[in-house]
């Protein structure tokens, strides 16, 4: 039997990114908010300072700050015919165990998607007719605008201390800057970070190709930095572990030096951690939730936490997870194309080029999550042409390094040995002098792609596993391939004595090796309750005091990396849900 | 005659010491904006540590002497007694100072902006 606990305002299901921002946001507005966390606190005096941090066995084999899959995972198939099997080590992904969430490892790269995505379809319907886009491929409209989000991107980015060029300040284009970029307010909070040899190589190389170079806008602080709410940032030291590190020197933007201390020091917040939301309960009328269940995992005891508000902060997957335990909205059926909690899951795809300059010294172990100069002409950019081409979306190209290990990143030309002493000299031989040209490129929704419950696996509570059904389509292909011609073209441009030449994904999707940390989708927001789960403050339709938040709301997936928006929505959903406690009821 | 000498000499002195104050407090208040450099680790209030030491009392501490912080062998190695000069060089580039040293801080690299922040720390740590 659950201990029924006292009912509180606002109860947050993970402490990352976006509860972060929603627990200090709410508290801000004078509610009683209780986060319930599966994982555990960790501290930048404690953990991620000098010299526990830098330990590649730990973080990066071990997974130290990631989801633990002997609890709970997923099962993957790439298509209906196949039976999914348990993901049972981490791979593709990295989700995070921690208070701090994903925002504790994550690299920083901080973009703003737009109205090409936001009115995906109504663009390339105009644009090129609506047989242009394929039958299967489920985009549609997100039912939100830039210009609605300007004013929280600004919030987030000022939050989280993002350094860039801003290439647009209303609608006057500035150099050095990204110019297809849609137009901001105001210059980012701090300057770009210092150039490396890898960046400037391809900034010049894609400017002398006619193309518009700018410095990757990233959490990585260029210079000590005081936030608006007084979070302080040292700067970055371009230390190189990054990406699945906590920063030893406070300079990437992360909930846990940020919002969490903040709503920590109020005493209408608190914070549970060892606690696992296994479902959201709804009362009888099955049109408004109660609070939620949840069992402290260090000794197996079960609690109900009552609540006024739930909203579900637990990252991408792990919320459409809860949506499918807890019975809340119609899951999808790809036969029929009904129901819309698993609809329209999407990830990323790429394609990446390594180039060997001997003679070159790339120091690869110095850098920033965000060293990286990138070009937008083939994703944000409108006049780009895909009639051509034949896809829908677009990919960004860059140039950089990102977290570069010692012991893993072991870059030789191909055809060397993989072990023995041929490798070991190669492997000596070519370290300093390799770069990378990287594209990531959207993913658009497709019938075929979803999520639902494994008939199955099980987790550590008994509840069954998400069951995930992804694969690459033709319009990815496309883009692939698109993608990787234009990488080999840049890379010829720069002469390097050999090269590791681009590819596209065009092999089934699996999850190995590491890709990116970027699921979007399976409860999107939308306006129309019949082909989206929740309404544009993403407010669930079916149950009007729950709010879902994350990257499960976007329709479909960017070239971008998600947090831009993620965080920008949750500051907007804190604006709506201010106002929902007003007047309880649908917001739209 | 002479007394009048006498007073206008004390009062001129009275005025440069003035101003000598009055330029230490520019300095320590320019200081205080760098010392942005050092906040998201330090602070400097008795005992708050951060992922640095507390540095109130510094000037005189004897580096590493802090009984609840976890110092790195070097720093307890060092053998440094925290002056005006010895921060001044410390500051400049931390690893070459004190090989090994556990602070991730490159060093500021301008000796104005390091005779401002030492200024400040010289108030401000009392
Ligand atoms: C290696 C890596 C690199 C990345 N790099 C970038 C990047 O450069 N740019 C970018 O935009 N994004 C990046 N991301 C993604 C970014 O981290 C996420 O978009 C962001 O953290 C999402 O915020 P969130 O609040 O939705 O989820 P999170 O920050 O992950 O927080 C979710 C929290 O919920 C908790 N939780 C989950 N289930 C439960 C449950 N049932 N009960 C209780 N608690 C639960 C989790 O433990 C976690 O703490 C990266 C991610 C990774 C892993
Ligand atoms: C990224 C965090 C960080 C930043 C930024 C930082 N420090 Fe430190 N500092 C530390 C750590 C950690 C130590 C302990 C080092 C060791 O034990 O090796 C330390 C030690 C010191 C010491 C020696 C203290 C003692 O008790 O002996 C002084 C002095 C100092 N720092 C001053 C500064 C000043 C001034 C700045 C700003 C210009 C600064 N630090 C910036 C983390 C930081």
């Amino acid at each position: 039997m659950a201990t029924r606990l006292k009912e509180v305002d606002v109860v947050i299901i993970g402490l990352g990114w976006t509860g972060g921002i929603l627990a200090k946001e709410l508290t801000d507005a004078g509610m009683k908010v209780v986060a319930i966390e599966r994982g555990e606190t960790r501290s930048t005096e404690k953990d991620y300072s000098v010299p526990n941090v830098r330990d590649e066995l730990r973080y990066v084999q071990r997974h130290d700050l990631m989801m633990n899959t002997a609890r709970d995972t997923l099962t993957v198939r790439n298509n209906r015919s196949e039976e999914a099997l348990p993901m049972r080590r981490l791979g593709s992904f990295l989700p995070g165990e921690v208070v701090g969430g994903s925002g504790v490892h994550w690299s920083g790269h901080t973009w703003r998607w737009t109205d090409m995505e936001f009115k995906v379809r109504s663009l390339y319907e105009e644009r090129y007719g609506k047989t242009f886009i394929p039958a299967d491929m489920t985009i549609q409209d997100w039912g939100i605008s830039y210009d609605e989000l300007e004013p929280y991107y600004d919030k987030f980015e000022r939050t989280a201390a993002i350094s860039g060029k801003a290439g647009n300040i209303r609608g006057e284009i500035l150099a050095g800057g990204n110019p297809f970029e849609s137009p901001r307010s105001r210059e980012y909070p701090l300057p770009p970070l210092t150039p490396i040899l890898a960046s400037q190589m391809f900034t010049d190389a894609a400017r002398n190709a006619g193309y518009h170079p700018f410095p990757r806008p990233s959490a990585n602080a260029s210079r000590a930095y005081t936030n608006p709410d007084g979070s302080k940032f040292g700067a970055c030291q371009y230390c190189g572990y990054c990406q699945r590190f906590g920063c030893e020197a406070n300079a990437k933007g992360s909930p846990h030096m940020t919002v969490i201390p903040i709503a920590m020091r109020s005493p209408d917040f608190e914070l549970r951690t060892h606690s696992w939301v296994t479902r959201v309960n709804k009362d009888s009328t099955g049109k408004k939730v109660t609070g939620v269940t949840y069992t402290n995992v260090l000794n197996g005891e079960e609690f109900e936490q009552p609540a006024a508000v739930v909203l579900m902060c637990a990252y991408a997957i792990n919320n459409v997870h809860l949506m499918l335990l807890s019975g809340i909205g119609k899951p999808y059926d790809p036969v029929s194309q009904t129901g819309v909690v698993g609809k329209n899951y999407c990830y990323q795809t790429g394609a990446a080029a390594t180039l060997f300059f001997e003679g070159r010294h790339f120091n690869p172990f110095m850098n920033a999550g965000g060293s990286n100069a990138s070009i937008d002409d083939f994703n944000i950019n409108w006049a780009f042409d895909r009639a051509p081409h034949g896809f829908v979306g677009g990919y960004v190209v860059g140039g950089g390094f990102n977290t570069v290990l010692p012991i893993g990143y072991r870059p030789v030309p191909a055809g060397t040995p993989q072990w023995g002493k041929a490798w070991k000299a190669a492997t000596a031989k070519w370290y300093q002098t390799a770069m990378q040209i990287s594209a990531s490129g959207s993913v658009m929704a497709n019938r075929n792609n979803y999520l639902d419950l494994d008939p199955t696996y099980k987790n550590a509570f008994g509840l069954p596993l998400m069951r995930m059904t992804f694969d690459y389509k033709e319009n990815e292909h496309k883009m692939g391939r698109h993608a990787a011609d234009f990488i080999n073209q840049t890379a010829k441009s720069m002469n390097p004595t050999t090269m590791n030449p681009a590819t596209a994904r065009t092999d089934p999707w699996t999850v190995v090796p590491y890709q990116s940390t970027h699921n979007t989708g399976g409860t999107i927001m939308g306006t129309n309750p019949r082909t989206s789960a929740l309404n544009k403050y993403l407010q669930s339709w079916d149950c009007h005091n729950l709010f879902v938040v994350g990257a499960n709301a976007f329709p479909h997936n960017s070239a971008y990396n998600p947090t831009g928006p993620v965080g920008a929505l949750a500051y907007w959903t804190a604006d709506a849900i201010k106002r929902y406690v007003k007047k309880p009821g649908p917001l739209v | 005659m002479g007394r009048s000498i006498v007073i206008t000499l004390v009062c001129a002195i009275a005025l440069v010491t003035a101003a000598a104050a009055g330029q230490d407090n520019e300095a320590a208040a320019r200081g205080e904006k760098r010392f942005e450099e050092c906040a998201s680790c330090h602070s400097v209030a008795a005992g708050e540590h951060g992922v640095g030491p507390s540095l109130h009392g510094i000037i005189g501490r004897r580096a590493a002497s802090i009984e609840d912080f976890r110092y790195s062998p070097a720093m307890r190695k060092s053998d440094i007694t925290w002056t005006p000069e010895t921060l001044n060089t410390f500051i400049a580039d931390p690893q070459m100072l004190v090989p090994a040293n556990r602070m991730a801080y490159a060093g500021l690299i301008d000796p104005a902006e390091r005779a401002d922040l030492i200024a400040y720390l010289q108030q401000a740590t009392k």
